[in-house]
């Protein structure tokens, strides 16, 4: 299946700069415990072989492997709540709390950055900071799959 | 027990690493990541190793020097400027699938030996390939596409593929292309004529003249003029006998040449500095008992020495 929306390993720079270092050896995804990173497929002579998240499938959780084994510092180690992989958007037409007045909590439970990049407004209503760094993890857990993750390539 | 020939070493050697990058992605599917990487940059307990090309291509494009992988690529240089390009005959799994295809191609349809129609010099055009496509990458392209060129390279990511991720990827197909294309043409030019990974470590064994090479010992060679067993088992169609002129850049140190030789004068052996270092230290010893034997090759090497320079 070919996915256009994907998102880079945590600590990857800027898009241009990203694939400028990526040597495609993908010990990324080979380290990965999740099997978040998997290495991009098809006739792309820049962009076959260079590791994609879909965040759907599974997300980051933010452990910070990767960058410590990328050799060619396409990602760099930075600390988790430095990453800029993307931002979460929610929509809140779809949304538990907002549209059915039904209590859940689990995009703000299950974020890496806990209390940080979601907050409960009003003690229930979830809110995207600007802390989040578009590890994924909400969108892959919202049973209503109301958050969209943008990728940090597509914004800038 | 006897001593196992230097192509059984090295075929075992092959294999094994063959194996091992099959073997990888799998330990890594359980959890065993001490090892991962491919033939672009690899990681062994924490020991980089890497393709120098990739790190070449990583600094002119970013203008940056990553550590590890520069590391890496320098492992591989000095192995390359002692033992010359034993990563082609001795590690590449490339090169055995070559090497197995121009096998089976002379046993299912022998071409046959009249002295090798000779072949030009390979190593021109792998430069040419090497600088043109340094040259996209930094002007065109502006990341490291040079590395599929890396027939390595493919034969690891697609274990890596199949296993980590169950995808088949298409590059079986280019691999088994070129080879079938090698075993139709019979003279393994991937390895001879394009491979640019390969390049740097020729230059790299090149800057060193007491690097492990093959050496000829004329006054020991039995076989009459025009019958070259030795240059009939290189299966990159090289003369051994000639080593000292500009075959010498393509030889690999694969020791095919010697293996045969060995049932027949032995005057071919794999040597540090082979010819020249022999040379000048028997110059300088005066040496009798060394010197005999050695004449011939002595000449030769003087006179490959002021070639070079």
């Amino acid at each position: 299946m070919f996915r256009i929306r994907f998102l880079r390993p945590p600590g990857a720079g800027a898009e241009k700069d990203f694939l400028a270092r990526c040597i495609q050896c993908g010990q990324c995804a080979q380290v990965c415990p999740y099997d978040s990173i998997v290495l991009g497929t098809g006739f792309s002579l820049t962009r076959s072989g260079t590791p994609l998240i879909y965040p759907r499938s599974v997300p980051c959780y933010l452990c910070m492997r990767c960058p410590e084994v990328c050799p060619s510092e396409a990602l760099r180690p930075v600390p988790m709540q430095d990453v800029k992989m993307g931002k979460a958007d929610l929509d809140r037409s779809l949304c538990f709390v907002y549209a059915e007045d039904v209590i859940c909590r689990v995009c703000f439970e299950l974020c890496p950055l806990k209390g940080r990049a979601v907050i409960h407004t009003s003690g229930i209503y979830p809110v995207i900071t600007e802390h989040c760094v578009g590890c994924g993890v909400c969108e892959y857990v919202c049973p209503k799959r109301c958050i969209t993750t943008i990728p940090a390539w597509f914004t800038t | 027990m006897t001593k196992p020939s230097l192509k059984f070493t090295r075929r075992t050697v092959q294999i094994g690493v063959a194996a091992a990058f099959v073997a990888i992605p799998i330990l890594n599917r359980w959890r065993i990541d001490k090892v991962y990487g491919n033939f672009l940059s690899f990681s062994a307990a924490g020991v980089p190793l890497a393709d120098p090309l990739a790190a070449l291509q990583v600094t002119v494009t970013g203008w940056v020097w990553p550590r590890d992988l520069w590391i890496g690529a320098a492992i591989a240089l000095v192995l390359a400027l002692g033992l010359g390009a034993v990563f082609c005959s001795w590690v590449c799994p490339f090169g055995l699938l070559s090497e197995w295809m121009f096998e089976l191609g002379q046993r299912v349809l022998p071409q046959k030996y009249e002295g090798w129609k000779t072949r030009s010099n390979g190593f021109p055009l792998k430069a040419g390939i090497f600088s043109l496509g340094l040259l996209a990458v930094v002007f065109f392209f502006g990341s490291p596409v040079l590395s599929h060129l890396s027939m390595p390279g493919w034969y690891s990511r697609i274990f890596q593929m199949w296993f980590l991720q169950q995808h088949v990827s298409l590059a079986i197909g280019l691999i088994l292309l070129v080879l079938l294309a090698e075993f139709l043409a019979r003279n393994r030019f991937w390895c001879r004529y394009i491979c640019p990974q390969a390049f740097l470590l020729t230059v790299a064994k090149l800057a060193d003249p007491y690097r492990l090479q093959v050496g000829f010992h004329q006054e020991k060679c039995t076989c009459h003029k025009g019958y070259d067993p030795c240059q009939e088992a290189c299966s990159l169609a090289l003369n051994p006998k000639t080593l000292a002129n500009i075959w010498e850049t393509e030889c690999n140190n694969c020791g095919d040449c010697v293996v045969v030789c060995k049932k027949m004068g032995q005057a071919l052996t794999l040597g540090f500095g082979a010819a020249a270092v022999r040379s000048r230290m028997m110059e300088k010893e005066g040496n009798k008992s060394q010197a005999s034997p050695m004449s011939g090759e002595m000449d030769r090497g003087s006179k490959a020495l002021q070639k070079e320079k």
